[in-house]
C-alpha cells in the first residue's frame, strides 16, 4: 500500500544540472511558452519535433525519464477512453471510415484527434511535472512572485495568490500521505476497497473522505496560526534573503528555446495539419 | 495466534530516485498469548514492520506468516487476516469518521458481515473492556469526546473485530498522564483476561519496560536485540548508542547502586523499585 509512490506532480528531485540552475523565472517563462506551441501544434511533425526537446531537456537534468513519466501512469485509463471516445464518436465530413458498426464509425478524423488529444495531455503533463521535478517550492514562489509582481499596480495581490498556490501544491504530497493513512486503518477494520458493487464501492468512500476533510481542515487551522505566530501579514513590505539573478545559463536556455521555438512555428505554419 | 516474519526486507519508493530501504532480512516470531515490545528510534523501520503483520503492506522480498498463512498467497484472505490481527493505529482518533461512538466501532463487526444484534453485542462488550460507559456514551457525537476518550473509542473500534493478535502502534503519544495510564491498564487487562498475543510499539522505554516480558530493538532497518525485557535493558550503553534510554526508574537505581546503597541491579519498574528501596531501607534501619 503506498499512494504516495505515482505522484510527480510537485515534488523537487534536487540536482546540480544546468536545468537545475536557471533562473526560476526563466523555467516558467519557457514552460509557458512550451504550452502555448503546445496547444497550437496540431501536425504529427510538431510533437515529434517537442519530444524531441523535451527528451533533450530531460536528459540535460539527469531526472530518470521513467520518474518524469511515473505520475502519468493513473491517468493512462482515462487517456484510454478518451482516445477511444474520440475514434468513435467524433464526426468530420468527408474522411476515411475504418469501421462501422451501429451508431459507432471509426473514422480517421476520429483517430487522428483521439491521438491529437493524447498527445497534448501527455505534453502538458510532462512539461508541468519536469518544471516542478527540477525547480524548488521557493525559487517556484520567488520566481513565480517577481513574473507577477507588475499586477499589483493594478490591484492584484500577487503575493498572496502564489503563496496560496504554493501551499497548495505542498498539501499535494501531505494530504495523499493522509489519505494512505486514513484507507490504510479502515482497511484495518476490515474494508475491502475492491469488493462490492457500484454503489457498496461508493458508500466506502466517507470512512475516508470524512476523516481527510477533518484533518486538512485541522491541519489548515494550524498552518494560519503558525504564519500568523511568524507575523505574517501578506506580501506588503516583505524583502528578500536570496534574490533572483539571471545567468549566462539563462541566455543559453533562451537561445535553445528561440531556436526551438522558431522550428517548430515554422513546422506548424507549414506542414499538414493532423486534423 | 502466532505471527512468523522470514528474510523480510521492504523499500519505498521502489524504482523511484526516492527510493529507500527501510527494512533489511527481518527474522522474528511471536507466539501465542507472547506479549512483546518493539522499540527503536524514530523511523527505524517499526511502524513499517508491524504493518506487515496484518497484511497492510505485502513483502516482496521474504514472507510473513500469521498463523501459518502466507500474506503473500493470491487465495489468501486479507480481510479476514486484518480482522485476526488488529491494528491501532498512531493517534488512531483520526480514524473516526461515523457521526456517534457506537456507529463508529460498530464499522469493523459490520465490515465482518455480522447481524445487528451480534454488531451491538460487540459494541457493547468492546466499550466495556476499554472502559467506555455503553448506555452513556453510545449515542454521543465522536466529536465531542476528550482526547483521551476518542483513542479508547477508536481502540475499542479495532477490538470490536475480536482479533487474536493485538498491534498497538505508539498509542499512548500525546495524550496526559491520566491517559496513558488508563490505556495501559486497559491492554495489559486485556492480555491478562484474554492471553491475547500482544506486540506493543512504543517511544516511551519506562511503558514497554512496564508492559513487555520480551523485546525487539530496531535500528535502521535491522532487528539488533530479541530478548527478554531484563536482558535488553542490561545492555544500556549499546541503546543509549543508537539514541534510546533506559526506563527512568532503572537509571534512578542504577544511581543510588553507584551512591552505595546496596540494590539489585535491572529494575524495571516502579513496583520492583518499591521493594527493593524499602528492603534496603530497612537493612539500613537494622544495622542501627
Amino acid at each position: 500500500m503506498e499512494l504516495t509512490k505515482n505522484i510527480t506532480l510537485g515534488v523537487y528531485l534536487p540536482g546540480k544540472s544546468s536545468i537545475h540552475n536557471l533562473d526560476p523565472r526563466t523555467k516558467i517563462i519557457t514552460a509557458t511558452i512550451m504550452i502555448v506551441l503546445l496547444l497550437i501544434s496540431r501536425s504529427y511533425a510538431a510533437f515529434a519535433l517537442s519530444a524531441l526537446f523535451v527528451g533533450f531537456l530531460i536528459t540535460l537534468s539527469g531526472v530518470p525519464a521513467g520518474y518524469a513519466m511515473r505520475g502519468l501512469k493513473p491517468m493512462l485509463p482515462v487517456l484510454a477512453i478518451m482516445w477511444v471516445f474520440q475514434l468513435f464518436l467524433f464526426k468530420a465530413p468527408d474522411t476515411t471510415i475504418y469501421f462501422h458498426w451501429w451508431i459507432f464509425e471509426a473514422t480517421a478524423a476520429g483517430l487522428h484527434m483521439g491521438n491529437l488529444i493524447i498527445l497534448r495531455v501527455l505534453f502538458l503533463f510532462t512539461v508541468t511535472t519536469f518544471l516542478t521535478l527540477t525547480t524548488s517550492v521557493v525559487s517556484l514562489t520567488d520566481g513565480l512572485e517577481s513574473l507577477l509582481k507588475p499586477l499589483r499596480a493594478i490591484g492584484i495581490p500577487s503575493q498572496e495568490l502564489v503563496m496560496t498556490l504554493v501551499i497548495a501544491l505542498r498539501f499535494v504530497l501531505i494530504l495523499a500521505e493522509e489519505l494512505e493513512k486514513i484507507i490504510k486503518a479502515q482497511m484495518a477494520r476490515g474494508v475491502a476497497f475492491d469488493r462490492g458493487n457500484f454503489i457498496q464501492k461508493t458508500r466506502k468512500i466517507f470512512p475516508v473522505f470524512l476523516p481527510l476533510f477533518i484533518g486538512a481542515f485541522k491541519r489548515a487551522e494550524e498552518l494560519i496560526v503558525a504564519m500568523d505566530a511568524r507575523s505574517y501579514t501578506g506580501g506588503k513590505g516583505r524583502t528578500k534573503m536570496k534574490t533572483l539573478h539571471m545567468g549566462r545559463v539563462d541566455l543559453e536556455a533562451a537561445a535553445a528555446m528561440i531556436v526551438y521555438g522558431g522550428l517548430l512555428i515554422y513546422i506548424i505554419i507549414f506542414t499538414e495539419p493532423m486534423i | 495466534m502466532s505471527i512468523e516474519v522470514v528474510n523480510l526486507s521492504h523499500s519505498y519508493k521502489e524504482g523511484t530516485p526516492f527510493e529507500k530501504q527501510v527494512l533489511f532480512e527481518i527474522n522474528l516470531s511471536v507466539g501465542e498469548g507472547e506479549f512483546v515490545g518493539i522499540i527503536g528510534p524514530t523511523r527505524s523501520g517499526k511502524t513499517t514492520l508491524a504493518q506487515h503483520f496484518n497484511a497492510l503492506h505485502i513483502p516482496r522480498r521474504g514472507k510473513v506468516l500469521i498463523d501459518g498463512l502466507d500474506t503473500k498467497d493470491k487465495r489468501a484472505d486479507l480481510v479476514k487476516i486484518r480482522h485476526r490481527v488488529g491494528y491501532v493505529f498512531q493517534n488512531p482518533e483520526y480514524q473516526l469518521f461515523a457521526p456517534t461512538v457506537g456507529e463508529d466501532i460498530a464499522f469493523g463487526p459490520l465490515n465482518q458481515k455480522l447481524s445487528r444484534e451480534e454488531v451491538d453485542e460487540r459494541v457493547r462488550e468492546a466499550m466495556a473492556q476499554v472502559g467506555l460507559d455503553y448506555r452513556a456514551l453510545r449515542d454521543r457525537d465522536i466529536f465531542a469526546l476528550s482526547g483521551g476518550q476518542k483513542r479508547r473509542a477508536a481502540i475499542a473500534g479495532v477490538l470490536a473485530c475480536k482479533p487474536g493478535v493485538l498491534v498497538l502502534d505508539d498509542i499512548t503519544a500525546g495524550l496526559d498522564p491520566r491517559g496513558r495510564e488508563e490505556i495501559l491498564s486497559v491492554i495489559k487487562e486485556l492480555h491478562h483476561r484474554q492471553n491475547l498475543t500482544t506486540i506493543f510499539i512504543s517511544n516511551s522505554m519506562d511503558e514497554v519496560a512496564a508492559m513487555a516480558e520480551r523485546i525487539i530493538v530496531i535500528d535502521r532497518g535491522r532487528v539488533i536485540m530479541d530478548d527478554s525485557t531484563r536482558n535488553v535493558f542490561a545492555r544500556f550503553k549499546e541503546l543509549r548508542d543508537i539514541g534510546l534510554e533506559l526506563p527512568e526508574v532503572t537509571v534512578l537505581i542504577d544511581r543510588l547502586r553507584t551512591a552505595g546503597f546496596n540494590l539489585p541491579a535491572g529494575v524495571l519498574n516502579v513496583s520492583e523499585a518499591l521493594t527493593s528501596i524499602s528492603a534496603a531501607l530497612r537493612e539500613l534501619e537494622a544495622q542501627k
